[in-house]
């Protein structure tokens, strides 16, 4: 079977996982809603506009609740030592990297949208001229994240601390990642013209490629026991 | 064994790299002429600079020992890197006290998210993350690993957090811009910058040999502890 | 007492061996073997210098007492780990973390099952089967399954299994993709005798004359049962190594405590 029927493997495997155990996409879920609540009650506004402070919001939430469902990219691999049947089979480490990252790229972007939807409800929203854009916007940063997520995951669940140290180790380098990200969604919720924001995409872009790149070359070196 | 040559190499390095300090310290209180805009404050910049100049070269070491250390296997470079991140780190903090410190004096205010100054704060955690993973993993083995792992990762993406602190600055230019030359710089400040950058590295040099030793031979004590136990 | 004379792990003790090595001419390639194998965790030496050589058809037991690096062994020939010093060759390949082509023809059973809780067996055997790049799983999932008697449990998921019946869909999902190497890590762990014997009816279907079983093991009743070569490992080394024919049963136990003891035969 081909590489790239591996890495479909264990895309498909981690998504019906999450389809069976609902784990992460749950907490995620959940998360997104009371994190919309909590903002709710954070912000004056009377003296704010949410639809000026959106972006940084939608941001910072999917990052934070993306944490948590990243942080736990290995915790069903742990049982009964899963895992090891994975490293132990002829597929190569970066194709399990990419069908990891790939999994947690669709989990990451439905609670993107779903971010993106509940704000939108809680705080009247307009998504401006071209939602497409955020759409876009929004899948490149949640694909730079989970790369380096997924990589920093499987470094964390090895060690004493867990998760938590999950924020200490990617919160620095995801800053890339959050001002392109914030500045691409703000100018254009903010109706600003498509070619303000083609910059900030592709850096985005820029950051996912090089994400997913250093993730997959470096991915096998977490592994190895 | 490391060689006696490697340590006595270093000694001379942070003597001299001492020496070098001292020194500057005389050009920066006595020698140096007083910047225009600034005054006297000005004069922390000599100790700012290099010591952000040693803070980012350590951790370029860090990263390629780390590189090499993932390809090879080699303990050596581990040590390395751990010692050069060592010193690194320590000249991130100079930097972090001395930034806010001039800021405050100079224009009030400690912290004004200045791009080379935010950078050189995010580098900090990214040294923080490099020992933290080593301390708690249990597998001492893995534990390198994944500071080496690290290390790479925050190297390849610190010319990309640069790029994006910068267009975000240049967006959200706060009232006080700091210049950290100054409009023009002096060429009697010019040489105060360099002794100051030679003797930090000098500094940083020595130290970095000598805590490599170290790494390396209490590696090797407790290999031949193992053993005499076998 | 086994009139093998004892053997060190040491390269110049390799004309001792039974079984020819690669440097004979003429001989068949060793279906598995190792040089000087080592590994170090930190300071801790798990494996100090192993030798071994194993023919198309051998089953060997290593036996040994907690702590003796007998899993570390087993996970060096798994390619699991990497070793500190040393070699293995699978077939005259030798093994290299980097390779893949060579993972095809291990199969590993350990105590642990490998397998997912909340799939179910038949979605946990297709998806190594995948991994493994196996195309003919409508036919070889079935096949397998039945021969470890779980046909009619195959959507079951995995977390509803007993331990035993769990071990069962381990080892069909270790014999998957017919490995030409078997490698057992104490199989019979919490078995109970039905589960046991069924273990044991799969593994002496393996010795077929083509497949090469290694199985580390503390039980030495189970363990002598189907070997042919045995082994008892030390901290770290192979304190006697030896034929399963050389061994008399009624000594055996108290053989095996001395070399524990000593260190050596």
């Amino acid at each position: 079977m081909t590489y790239l029927g591996q890495v479909y493997a264990i895309l498909w495997k981690d998504l019906l996982l999450e389809l069976r155990t609902r784990e992460r996409v749950a907490a995620m879920g959940a998360f997104a809603v009371l994190a919309g609540i909590l903002f709710n009650f954070s912000i004056d506004q009377t003296a704010v506009r949410p639809q000026d402070i959106a972006a940084g919001l939608i941001w910072m939430t999917l990052v934070f609740g993306g944490l948590l469902g990243v942080g736990r990219t290995f915790h069903l691999e742990a049982q009964d030592g899963a895992f090891q049947g994975v490293l132990t089979s002829p597929t190569p480490k970066d194709a399990v990297f990419l069908g990891k990252t790939a999994a947690n790229f669709v989990l990451l972007y439905v609670v993107a949208l779903l971010v993106v939807a509940v704000f939108a409800l809680f705080f009247g929203l307009r998504l401006g001229t071209h939602p497409g854009m955020v759409a876009l916007a929004l899948a490149l940063g949640s694909l730079g994240f989970v790369a380096l997520g997924t990589l920093f995951s499987a470094v964390s669940s090895n060690t004493h601390m867990g998760e938590t140290l999950l924020p200490i180790l990617v919160f620095p380098l995801l800053v890339p990642m959050v001002i392109y990200g914030v500045s691409a969604t703000a100018r254009l919720l903010a109706d600003r013209p498509i070619a303000e924001v083609a910059g900030n995409l592709r850096m985005l872009g820029a950051f996912a490629v090089l994400a997913v790149a250093v993730g997959a070359v470096l991915f096998r070196y977490v592994v190895e026991e | 064994m490391p060689s006696k040559r490697l340590q006595t190499t270093g000694t001379v390095l942070a003597v001299l790299g001492a020496l070098g300090t001292v020194a500057l310290h005389w050009m920066v209180f006595f020698w140096t002429p007083t910047e225009a805009t600034m005054g006297v404050i000005q004069r922390i910049f000599y100790i700012h600079v290099p010591s952000a100049w040693v803070a980012f070269f350590a951790f370029g070491v860090v990263a390629l020992c780390s590189a090499v250390y993932l390809w090879l296997g080699d303990e050596r470079l581990d040590q390395a890197a751990s010692s050069a991140a060592e010193g690194g780190m320590v000249f991130t903090t100079i930097v972090l006290l001395t930034g806010p410190l001039w800021g405050r004096i100079a224009w009030g205010t400690y912290w004004t998210w200045e791009p080379r100054l935010t950078l050189t704060l995010l580098l900090w955690f990214i040294y923080l993350g490099y020992f933290l993973v080593r301390a708690s993993t249990d597998n001492p083995e893995r534990g390198k690993r994944f500071s080496a792992v690290v290390g790479i990762a925050g190297a390849l993406d610190i010319p990309l957090i640069h790029l994006s602190v910068v267009w975000f600055r240049s967006l959200h230019p706060t009232p006080v811009v700091m210049k950290p030359e100054g409009p023009t710089l002096h060429p009697d400040m010019l040489v105060t910058l360099m002794v100051g950058l030679l003797s930090f590295t000098l500094l940083f040099l020595g130290l970095f040999l000598h805590r490599y030793t170290l790494a390396a031979a209490t590696h090797l004590v407790a290999v031949r502890e193992r053993r005499a136990q076998a | 007492m086994p009139s093998t004379a004892p053997r060190r792990s040491d390269p110049s003790s390799v004309e001792a061996l039974r079984t020819p090595g690669p440097d004979r001419p003429g001989d068949a390639v060793p279906a598995l073997s190792a040089r000087g194998l080592s590994k170090e965790f930190g300071v801790v030496l798990a494996v100090d210098g192993i030798d071994l050589e194993l023919q198309a058809g051998d089953f060997l037991t290593i036996f040994g007492p907690n702590g003796a690096g007998k899993t570390s062994l087993l996970s060096l020939l798994a390619g699991r780990l990497k070793p500190t010093r040393g070699h293995v060759w699978v077939r005259g390949q030798p093994l290299r973390p980097g390779e893949t082509v060579w993972r095809s023809r291990i199969g590993i059973l350990s105590h642990q099952s490998f397998l997912y809780a909340d799939l179910t067996v038949e979605e946990n055997l297709r998806f190594f089967g995948r991994l493994f790049g196996l195309r003919d799983l409508d036919e070889r999932v079935p096949r397998r399954l039945e021969q470890v008697g779980l046909l009619d449990r195959a959507d079951f998921r995995v977390r509803q299994l007993s331990h035993g019946l769990r071990q069962r869909a381990a080892l069909s999902r270790a014999l998957l993709h017919d490995p030409e190497l078997v490698l057992l890590d104490e199989p019979y762990t919490g078995l109970d005798p039905h589960a046991a014997s069924v273990l044991r009816g799969v593994l002496s279907s393996l010795k077929d004359g083509r497949r090469t079983v290694v199985m580390v093991t503390h039980n030495l009743t189970q363990g002598l049962e189907l070997a042919s070569r045995v082994a008892i490992q030390v901290r770290g080394r192979f304190g006697w190594e030896g034929c399963r024919d050389d061994v008399d049963l009624d000594t055996f136990e108290r053989f095996y405590h001395g070399v524990v003891e000593n260190g050596a035969a």
